[in-house]
């Protein structure tokens, strides 16, 4: 019988509070089976004894463990006295409305658990409930900072405020990828996945416990250095340099990527992460703007080469500071526009969410690449021969361009006229399911948090993956379209982790690619299947 | 006469406590978008895909587009009939409905039975019984009545039993969510018994209300109070209108703001215009955070503070 797990027992003392046994992970299709029976190593005790670990079987902080009852006590108090300004509009008028709005009226009802992936692949573990962590934080707030609420904790539901509980919460904030679609099915309106960014906020901002991924190694030295990735200015500028090189060998395609060019029309913002791990998107982007003849540029400024913005995850402050720096370079550049690459959340961040923070001059038009590229490719602006990508293609939606967005269309239109065997997922666009990745789960790999996340959280994309693809021969290379950078990482590492493209031969990168691929002009593909052209020169 | 004093109080709480909830709504700082699509207020060709404005190209240069008429094609049926748990979570649904529905037909009949009060009042011959217009809304009252009452009896035992039975509703239930639906069923139990034996066409309904509004006058020898269930009935209504706006069953009528000021709250910040007053009255707060990286100091704005770079990692 399955064991249930209810809010209260988030203080239960237990070395392990949810563990996933091997089976219950929801199956994979043939050829995959032999992935059945596995579940996610343990951790290294060597390197978790001084950590907080009794969550589940995976760590995506390492909280150390508090040295004494003292210590203990003081971090509880630091908890409540963030749970305190969470609730004042000094400290979060940011979302103080939505937060009160979803504390308050929770009906218990499940069906958001119902829409959430990593709640479903887990085989349904109770702790990943969308409303779980909301249920533990509405119960610690109504008992310990309502008036009275120690005696009605016992009609309205109870809960024991320690450090375990609290150490557990913190963890369990990230077991979420805020990708909202619980948010999209509650009939009340209810936001699990806010209240969940609520609680990660509250760590950050009061006790300064984030994963190191997004604060030290993300925020803060995109900050200082210029980017998440450690990139400087003047490695940005080498990089690049280096993009066109490798374009002109590639595709024979010669490109000149434009440097801080003041007034250009438009300011692209790349994610950095792309000029690493995937040079040849940037250089897509290159040609297709130079092709059509528009007038853009990039910065060198520090944070002007690096769209991402990581404190929209987890930390109000430090995501204001990224949005007004991306900001204040283009207002400096006196462009007509921001265009965001192809990057999800800094979409999100910087077209949606910082519009109800930049003011006055700082309050630059900004567009999603995905609209731009419509215009190029749907109004004439280029020639293409569709032939070209003669491959199976299917989209990956990015939650926050579709479902934070409403961007569903112009991507599509672009894929109907380009790639003639282009099928959807099921379900897509704002009903997508979350790449796993989302609120930088991609980028989080610390003690086994990778394998958690390819086993657990990215499952249900593989999922939609093989069966988007089904009925097509094994050996016929498969293309997934991702455009944006945390979605490409997080299938990257799926791909791998079930040898993917040896057993179905699945290949993934971004939209521009595909549209320059099927460039009239080009002499070469840019698209290859591992040593394999895509088509023929 | 008691009976009329119980429910003034009841309704003046109801009054207070649903004031002080949309007051301090609609006096919350302005937030920043968290908005989800589908937006059903979008124009009919983007809503076709769940699709925004912002899909256009230089979208900032045309006019914000939005359709009432799309907002209420979707508000009616979700209101109504709670279309969205019908798709979502079907068996829930099949007890959520009646309970929904049947509470929606007691306000429904008791509207009409102040209709009723209101015409006898000042209707002048329209308000005299026998009327066309007396005739059918008598009709309406005792259908409306009749249906709401079956409905929230049914619904009410099936919600209670459903969150008793199901696992996943069980562990997550409190004393109070068992007692609010009690608490509901006893008013629809005791209602629906008033009609069965005592008060079938609502007559004695139609004369409380009439009551009410009048300060305790009367249509007709028998009011509700003057049997047990008829008195149970008033007590429990009374007390039910003043306790859901305490409670998250407020939601029947918050729910406008989860949507309105949230899910669907897509407006632009323009410059020089109100959302971007609102944002730099916003700015000027000066907040208390604790980590060393936000660097407040309770002096600083949220203005300073998101224009300068941490010096501390933590």
């Amino acid at each position: 019988m399955k064991k249930t797990l209810k809010p209260s027992d988030m203080a239960r003392p237990s070395d392990c509070l949810c563990h996933i046994e091997p089976g219950e992970l929801s199956p994979l299709p043939p050829p995959y089976e032999d992935f059945n029976q596995v579940t996610v190593p343990p951790l290294k005790l060597e390197k978790v004894k001084n950590i907080e670990t009794s969550l589940d079987d995976t760590v995506a902080i390492g909280i150390p463990k508090p040295a004494s009852k003292e210590e203990e006590e003081k971090l509880v108090r630091r908890f409540l006295s963030g749970l305190k300004k969470l609730f004042e509009k000094e400290n979060n008028w940011t979302f103080l409305q939505p937060l009160l709005l979803s504390m308050e009226h929770c009906a218990k009802c499940q069906t958001c658990s119902n829409a959430c992936p990593v709640y479903e692949m887990s085989g349904g573990k109770d702790i990943y409930r969308p409303m779980f962590r909301a249920e533990v934080l509405r119960r610690i707030y109504n008992k310990y900072l309502k008036p009275g609420g120690k005696i009605t904790a016992k009609l309205t539901g109870d809960i024991d405020l320690n450090w375990t509980t609290i150490a557990r919460l913190a963890e369990l904030s990230y077991r979420c990828t805020l990708c909202r679609r619980c948010a999209t099915v509650c009939p009340i309106g209810v936001d699990n996945g806010l209240i969940n960014h609520e609680i990660r906020k509250l760590f950050s901002q009061e006790m300064g416990i984030s994963p190191k991924e997004l604060h030290e190694k993300g925020t803060v030295q995109h900050l200082r250095v210029g980017s998440s990735t450690g990139m400087n200015p003047l490695a940005a500028k080498d990089s690049v340099d280096f993009i066109q090189e490798e374009m002109e060998e590639i595709t024979g395609y010669k490109v000149e990527i434009p440097w801080d060019v003041e007034g250009a029309d438009i300011l692209l913002l790349h994610n950095a992460g792309e000029m690493l791990a995937w040079p040849e998107n940037v250089g897509a982007f290159a040609i297709i703007f130079q092709a059509a003849g528009i007038s853009w540029t990039l910065s060198s400024e520090a944070a002007g080469y690096d769209a991402v913005n990581y404190g929209l995850w987890y930390d109000d402050v430090q995501f204001s500071r990224v949005a007004v720096k991306h900001a204040d370079i283009a207002r400096k550049l006196k462009v007509k526009k921001i265009v965001i690459g192809e990057c999800g959340h800094a979409h999100k961040a910087l077209t949606v969410i910082a519009d109800r923070l930049l003011t006055g001059d700082l309050n630059i038009p900004r567009e999603s690449a995905m609209v731009t590229l419509e215009d190029i490719v749907l109004n004439g602006k280029i020639q293409f021969d569709p032939h070209k990508n003669d491959f199976p293609v299917t989209l990956h939606d990015p939650c926050n361009v579709v479902r934070a967005m409403g961007i569903v269309e112009p991507q599509r239109r672009i894929l109907r006229k380009i790639a003639p065997r282009f099928r959807e997922m099921t379900p897509h666009g704002v009903e997508n399911y979350c790449c796993g990745g989302g609120s930088g789960f991609a980028i989080m790999s610390g003690y086994n948090f990778a394998e958690w996340r390819n086993l657990v959280s990215s499952r249900k994309k593989f999922l939609q993956i093989l069966t988007a693809f089904q009925g097509e021969p094994q050996d016929v290379p498969k293309y997934v379209c991702a455009p944006c950078s945390n979605c490409k990482g997080a299938i990257r590492d799926i791909f791998n982790y079930y040898h993917a493209e040896e057993r179905s031969r699945l290949y993934y990168g971004g939209l521009v690619e595909v549209i320059v691929n099927a460039m009239a002009d080009m002499k070469k593909p840019i698209i290859q299947f591992g040593e394999e052209p895509s088509w023929k020169s | 006469m008691g009976f009329y004093i119980l429910s003034y109080l009841c309704i003046f709480v109801f009054i207070l406590a649903t004031g002080y909830r949309v007051y301090r709504q609609i006096t919350l700082p302005v937030h920043l978008r968290w908005e989800v699509y589908p937006v059903q207020h979008e124009t009919t060709d983007k809503l076709a895909h769940s699709g925004s404005y912002m899909e256009d190209l230089n979208w900032w240069e045309k006019k914000h587009g939005s359709s009432l008429f799309n907002e209420i094609k979707y508000m009616v049926p979700e209101i109504l009939f709670i279309r969205g748990l019908w798709k979502e979570n079907r068996n829930l649904w099949r007890v959520s409905f009646p309970f929904h529905f049947g509470l929606y037909l007691m306000i429904a009949a008791f509207g009409l039975l102040v209709l009723q009060a209101l015409l006898v009042l000042w209707g002048g011959d329209a308000g005299q019984a026998g009327g066309a217009a007396r005739s059918l809304l008598d009709g309406a009252t005792v259908l409306a009545g009749w249906t709401g009452l079956i409905l929230g009896v049914i619904g009410s035992v099936g919600t209670f039993c459903r969150r008793l039975a199901d696992p996943e509703l069980r562990e997550y239930s409190s004393f109070v969510d068992y007692f609010n639906i009690l608490f509901i069923f006893l008013f629809f139990l005791f209602a629906f018994l008033t009609c069965l034996f005592v008060d079938p066409l609502l007559e004695g309904a139609k004369a409380y209300v009439f009551g009410l509004l009048t300060g305790g006058g009367s249509l007709n020898s028998y009011v509700p109070g003057q049997s047990f269930c008829g008195g149970a009935a008033i007590v429990l209504a009374s007390l039910l209108v003043a306790y859901v706006p305490l409670t998250h069953m407020s939601h029947m009528f918050m729910k406008y703001f989860l949507y309105h000021d949230v899910k669907w709250d897509d407006a632009p910040n323009r410059r020089g215009g109100a959302i971007e007053a609102a944002i730099l009255k916003n700015l000027a707060l000066k907040p208390t955070w604790n980590a060393k990286h936000i660097e407040a100091d309770g002096q600083k704005s949220w203005l300073d503070i998101a224009s300068s770079a941490p010096k501390e990692m933590k």
